[in-house]
């Protein structure tokens, strides 16, 4: 069986790296296997994307030869001469020349390896290995924004460090020396903030807060929660779509990761931003509000909706709204009501398909074990969690627990065949916000059933 | 063959209109003023005058006046002398001027109206289109004017169909005076903290245009008028070269109500505007009148902020210098 799979990978890796100085080195009998393998493999295809932000095929079919061939139990010895075969040329960290091309990937290799040695590792060198490559990813993903000389000053911080030995003091020196200096690169930006001068839409979204935040949102996505994407070919890469999410979690972090999976993701349009609309209370909220809006959330009104959606955007609602985000530890993965089906009408009047997307995970990251509802009618709020950890602990008690995500793209459902019309009958927009439920469910009912662990 | 009276000539807006219609052939351009027209009308004729009802039915009978445009509200154009007077003029004033135009037969009015008279509302949605009635509270000074205008008027479209009336809607004109652009430049201008709403903005230029467009064509209902980019509150401060100071909004409106009006100039809309986005459609004015801005909100506000300020920048001096050299070769 391993040895099958063997022959696709090794034939994928020698088709994907055309040049064929590189792929002198391999063994020679595996090239001449290769020959076998005629048509590329989807399956590789599929585990690859996942890392993949651009298109640097070597390295990553690389990284799943590794994986592949060797299973998780083999010496570590005997894996780091398998990767020095599969690569053929370069030693990957200190080689200043490889920064010039593309530095972002060059670390996003480093942060492979990194993440590779530690998924090898027990206990707490494992959790430190995985750390450190969610930072590497930082730096890398800043970098990718940087001009040419910050890239070069970056560099320089960076080149007596080795940044694949992350049990070295000195890794955790240069990274703190970058991100440092990548404080003292913001004031710039923020001077020129100062100065009015950015862009923002009707709805006050401001692409470069979505870029400011991004880092953040990616090592969220990546590290604190490990997320797996599944079917995020079904997010068009044009043109209008609804997507339809349950809700959960206390705060609407859920959203935020969807938009992230398509961000990190997305096969072919990761410049995609996903417009989720919130309930319309929180416009009410200071500082919330004007964040919101600048990381392209919309106020949640039909009109809103059919709005965006006229406009090719993708769209992200939660039908379950407030029951959904408030719900109780013991109720998670139950579905609450679907509203009245208002998203299906915008939908269908926007005759955008609906994609139904199933979070599982999102529910255990605050627990909340009882709604303090005559205290949040108090105070104004829709609902007031007590968690194991907040209110008792403060702001501390806001951190959510770091479990294991997955997000599950389902295939669209056309609104194409019902027409303008449908939605004003009842019965047909009823009928459809069930069937998109009802897929939720499903789908949120597989992936517990393969679920091992919450975290 | 047609005439047009501009109601409000003497405003920076109403001459402009003036000096654009006076650009089309078979076009007869007369105005009426309250003081005289601050910059060139064009070939419009004008009178300087407050005139009554029956006076003005006199005035549009004798020239044959067959559009009227209204534009003469206090408060728009120049601060507005004292709240009685401005609610006198803007309503009673618009009142008397529709009922004149049926009463002389005019066929076709034009309003200038604004788009606050939406309100600011979380509720509202972002992309407000021309069928969103006018809010019902919450609005004071001139947008409260303009929103009981607005519901008069729907009232009387309906009663007179034979008068057609075009209603714009503008976003805050840039370029003149205006409330807005007096709180922009202000030292410090206060902001609520925790907020920072989108706004859109309108270029005079194109203000003019949407009126001479509307003018000139059989046009009738509501239409939003604004630039096609938005910016946040802090932006256009900031854009306008002051840096805003966020405010709790208790103290906001203790200032206000401590009536300091030395420290605090007129407050240019209900603070409310502050917290919410009141951000329009424009497509119907595109579709129906063919309008479109030739200006963003972000250049308006770079001119405003140019116009009438000496120039302290080396680099933009030596540069004029070399195109002033450079003119005869």
């Amino acid at each position: 069986m391993s040895e099958s799979i063997e022959i696709e990978v090794g034939g994928q890796s020698a088709d994907l790296t055309a040049p064929p100085a590189e792929v002198a080195a391999p063994k020679p009998q595996r090239t001449s296997r290769a020959k076998q393998a005629t048509e590329p493999t989807l399956e590789v295809e599929a585990t690859a994307k996942r890392r993949a932000r651009k298109p640097r095929a070597a390295a990553r079919v690389e990284d799943v030869d590794v994986r592949v061939v060797q299973p998780r139990a083999a010496a570590p010895t005997e894996d780091a001469d398998v990767r020095v075969a599969g690569k053929a040329a370069p030693k990957v960290p200190p080689a200043a020349a490889y920064w010039d091309v593309h530095p972002g990937d060059s670390l996003h290799e480093v942060e492979l390896e990194v993440r590779n040695n530690a998924s090898q590792q027990q206990g707490q060198a494992a959790v430190m290995g995985n750390v450190a490559a969610g930072l590497i990813a930082l730096i890398g993903e800043n970098m990718r924004r940087m001009t040419e000389e910050q890239v070069g000053k970056v560099r320089e911080l960076l080149s007596g460090t080795d940044l694949s030995d992350y049990l070295d003091s000195s890794f955790w020196q240069g990274v703190g020396m970058v991100l440092q200096y990548q404080v003292q690169e913001q004031v710039d930006f923020v001077k020129r903030r100062l100065r009015g001068e950015y862009h923002v839409d009707p709805y006050g979204m401001d692409y470069e807060m979505i870029e400011v935040v991004r880092p953040f949102m990616a090592f969220m996505y990546r590290t604190w929660w490990r997320i797996t994407s599944h079917g995020l070919e079904h997010v068009p890469a044009e043109g209008r779509a609804m997507l339809v999410s349950n809700h959960s979690g206390v705060l609407p972090w859920d959203g935020a990761m969807i938009t992230t999976a398509v961000s990190a993701d997305h096969p072919v349009r990761p410049d995609r931003v996903v417009r989720s609309l919130h309930l319309h209370w929180f416009s009410t909220l200071p500082f919330v509000a004007p964040a919101l809006a600048a990381t392209g959330q919309v106020p949640g009104l039909p009109e809103n909706a059919v709005r965006l959606l006229e406009n090719d955007e993708l769209v992200c609602v939660f039908p379950e709204g407030l029951k959904g985000v408030g719900k109780l530890y013991k109720d998670r993965y139950k579905l609450a009501r679907f509203g009245r089906g208002g998203f299906v009408q915008a939908a269908l009047r926007a005759r955008a398909p609906i994609i139904p997307v199933a979070v599982v995970g999102a529910e255990e990251i605050y627990p909340m074990l009882y709604n303090a509802e005559s205290f949040a009618k108090l105070m104004g709020f829709p609902y007031f969690p007590l968690t194991p950890f907040f209110p008792w602990l403060g702001l501390l008690g806001t951190i959510p627990l770091p479990t294991r995500w997955s997000i599950t793209f389902c295939p669209p459902i056309s609104t194409e065949e019902y027409g303008p019309r449908a939605a004003d009958d009842p019965l047909t927009v009823l009928s459809l916000a069930e069937r998109v439920r009802d897929t939720i469910q499903a789908t949120i009912d597989t992936r517990l059933a393969e679920r091992t662990s919450i975290f | 063959m047609s005439t047009v009276l501009i109601n409000g000539i003497g405003s920076a807006l109403g001459a402009q209109v003036a000096r654009q219609l006076s650009a089309h052939d078979g076009v007869t351009v007369l105005g009426l003023a309250r003081c005289e027209p601050s910059a060139p009308v064009g070939c419009a004729e004008w009178l300087v005058a407050h005139l009554s009802g029956l006076q003005l039915i006199e005035l549009l009978r004798a020239e044959h006046v067959d559009t009227l445009i209204h534009l003469d509200f206090a408060g728009a154009d120049a601060p507005a002398e004292g709240r009685e007077a401005a609610v006198q003029q803007n309503v009673l004033g618009t009142m008397e001027v529709l009922g004149a135009c049926i009463a002389a037969g005019v066929s076709h009015v034009v309003v200038r109206s604004h788009v606050g008279i939406y309100g600011a509302n979380p509720k509202n949605p972002i992309m407000l289109s021309e069928s969103r009635p006018a809010a019902r509270g919450g609005l004071s000074g001139l947008l409260r004017d303009l929103a009981e205008v607005e519901h008069f008027l729907a009232e009387f479209t309906v009663r007179h169909p034979e008068i057609s009336v075009a209603i714009l809607r503008f976003a805050p004109i840039v370029g003149g005076w205006s409330p807005l652009l007096e709180y922009f430049a202000q030292p410090s201008p206060r902001t609520l903290i925790g907020f920072d709403p989108s706004m859109q903005l309108l270029h005079i230029d194109d203000a003019a245009n949407a009126i001479v467009l509307a003018a000139l064509s059989p046009c009738a209902g509501a239409f939003n008028l604004a630039a096609d980019d938005a910016v946040c509150i802090s932006q256009a401060i900031r854009l306008s070269g002051q840096q805003p100071v966020p405010t709790i909004e208790a103290l906001i409106g203790l200032s206000a109500s401590m009536g300091d009006r030395t420290k605090l100039r007129p407050w240019p809309f209900d603070i409310s505007f502050l917290r919410h986005s009141c951000v329009v459609d424009t497509r119907r004015a595109k579709d129906v009148l063919g309008w479109s801005p030739t200006h963003s909100a972000v250049d308006s506000i770079h001119s405003a902020r140019k116009n009438g300020r000496a120039i302290d920048d080396p680099a933009t001096s030596e540069a004029a210098m070399r195109a002033f050299l450079s003119r005869k070769g």
